[in-house]
């Protein structure tokens, strides 16, 4: 961490040679007067919006309708957490082909509903949002395994004293369920906020960042930066901004962690 | 009470297929990727695609002894095997005074190691990349397990915290018997705790063997894991879909084993403790 600090002030150049030379803060100002960095902040923040917001709705809405049933919960519980088990860059993999032209699953169920057939990662329009079904595809079943847990550790005496005094579903939803849920709804959504702003395996391997910049998240710009065009200190510096913005997120977290330990 | 009947049955079976439905969303590509592995070369690009064919291991014989895929496989099981067992080695231990010793900056030390988890691991990456490649541990095994270790380590040490905190004081029942505080721990504390920490160990493995970024970074030719080995299939101009699918099966088996293991852990393990499924 320290050692990742130094080199932000750093010449990349000059490492390994007896001078090391100290650039000041000229490493942040080539990063931030970069127009790709620009471009990749706003194209991370839409995507962790999305990536978080969808996958949250699709996982609580899950974990609670599966507290609806009373047979096969076991074998539902399987399938949705297994996604998550799989490595992203096999999971980028796996809807990389799901979307090829020619051979992927998806024209073919495609042209049974009377579309028109598509190739999303190739344009730019749609290459953003087709990385991010497979991201949601993942992780939906992230937050659907801490909600199920949440929502089955619920204690049961609230909702009985709520029957008894004739309170409707929708009315117990919001006064006792959300209530009793919002630590873990929190924990939920912090844990998929960092991931979130983390995700590097998943796109690099579907598009690594293209076509045109259209899917390349921070992450993939401080990879790129250091290791494609060797500007490793300028790469290290927009790591560190990026650091601060997840800081913030962990900032408010661990506000509400010291009162749990 | 007949018309309540009526409207509970149609409610059950639009839960069922809602469930379905999703499950299936879930489910189909996996199942395609599944497929596609034990599909002979010609049919793998059909379109659409044909289901009803004579399943072969060909592919799986390609990736693992044509193509080497097996070193890729020695590879990641001799990482994660260290990166398991250095880990629980220094993490129990420390997890243990975590739980039960009374000191100073306890919590800010707990909150530091969870962070640890948290940061991005691009910006650990580069950093990392500088140090190893000094060092003249790049493409080694060393290099690798030892930034393995910088994310395994709080993971084993929130886990087992929460684990330890959990159970009873049995250890101090036992040191008022006359057993020294080490001695306490290994006859009575550790039996106990068995199974938190093979959970714990099995999580920490899946991690480990699923990791990508690090290790598309700090390995070359000889220490490849699984992961990076899917690459040489997708650099090509033509890329080999069965030989693929066969790779990420080798990868992806082994960790669904393990979830499915340790279903009851996975909450816990994930939440850093936070949220325990009952």
């Amino acid at each position: 961490m320290i050692f990742g600090l130094y080199l932000c002030f750093v010449d990349y150049k000059s490492i390994g040679k007896e001078e090391i030379i100290y650039v000041g803060f000229d490493n942040f100002q080539a990063v931030l007067i970069d127009d790709i960095f620009i471009n990749s902040i706003t194209i991370t923040f839409f995507y962790v919006t999305l990536s978080v917001s969808i996958s949250f709705i699709f996982g609580f809405g899950l974990a609670l309708i599966l507290q609806q049933i009373k047979r096969g919960i076991s074998i539902f519980h399987l399938i949705f957490i297994a996604p998550m088990a799989i490595a992203p860059p096999v999971v980028g993999l796996l809807w990389k082909w799901i979307y090829n032209p020619l051979f992927g699953l998806l024209n073919p169920i495609l042209m049974f509903f009377g579309f028109p057939q598509q190739a999303p990662l190739a344009s730019p329009d749609t290459a953003l949002i087709a990385v991010l079904i497979a991201d949601i595809w993942q992780w939906t079943s992230l937050v659907f395994l801490i909600m199920y847990a949440g929502i089955s550790g619920l204690p049961k005496q609230p909702y009985e004293a709520a029957q008894i005094d004739g309170a409707g579903k929708i009315f117990i939803f919001y006064k006792i369920t959300l209530p009793l849920l919002t630590p873990i709804i929190f924990v939920a959504l912090v844990l998929r906020t960092v991931d979130a702003f983390r995700t590097f395996d998943l796109v690099n391997v579907m598009t690594a960042g293209g076509p045109a910049l259209s899917t390349e998240l921070l992450s993939l710009y401080v990879y790129r930066v250091a290791f494609k065009f060797f500007q490793l200190t300028q790469g290290v510096a927009a790591g560190h901004l990026m650091l601060i913005g997840v800081g913030i997120i962990l900032g408010i977290y661990f506000k509400y962690l010291y009162k749990e330990l | 009470m007949k018309n309540f009947n009526k409207t509970s049955y149609i409610k059950i079976i639009l839960i069922y297929l809602i469930l379905i439905v999703a499950s299936s969303f879930f489910i189909l590509p996996m199942l395609a990727a599944f497929v596609t592995a034990f599909k002979p070369g010609p049919i793998q690009m059909s379109s659409p695609p044909i289901w009803i064919f004579e399943p072969t291991i060909l592919n799986f014989e390609k990736v693992l002894f044509g193509k080497g895929g097996i070193y890729n496989l020695i590879n990641s099981l001799i990482v994660t095997f260290f990166a398991v067992s250095i880990s629980m080695c220094i993490g129990v231990p420390a997890a243990y005074s975590l739980a039960r010793l009374e000191m100073r900056g306890r919590k800010q030390l707990l909150a530091w190691i969870i962070s640890l988890r948290m940061i991005p691991p691009v910006v650990v990456a580069l950093p990392f990349f500088v140090i190893i490649t000094k060092t003249g541990l790049y493409d080694t095994y060393i290099g690798l397990i030892i930034t393995y270790l910088t994310f395994s380590i709080p993971m084993v040490i929130w886990i087992m915290r929460g684990y330890f905190s959990k159970t009873p004081k049995l250890e101090e029942a036992a040191m008022i018997d006359g057993c020294s505080r080490l001695q306490a721990l290994r006859k009575v504390l550790l039996p106990v705790a068995m199974p938190g920490l093979a959970a714990t160990s099995l999580l920490v493995a899946m991690v480990a063997w699923n990791e990508y970024m690090l290790a598309l970074i700090l390995t070359g030719r000889n220490t490849a894991t699984l992961p990076i080995a899917t690459l040489r299939y997708v650099t090509r101009i033509r890329v080999e879909w069965g030989e693929l699918f066969a790779m990420n099966l080798i990868i992806a088996v082994p960790v669904l084993l393990i979830a499915i293991i340790i279903r009851k852990h996975l909450v816990s393990g994930l939440t850093f403790g936070l949220v325990e499924q009952k």
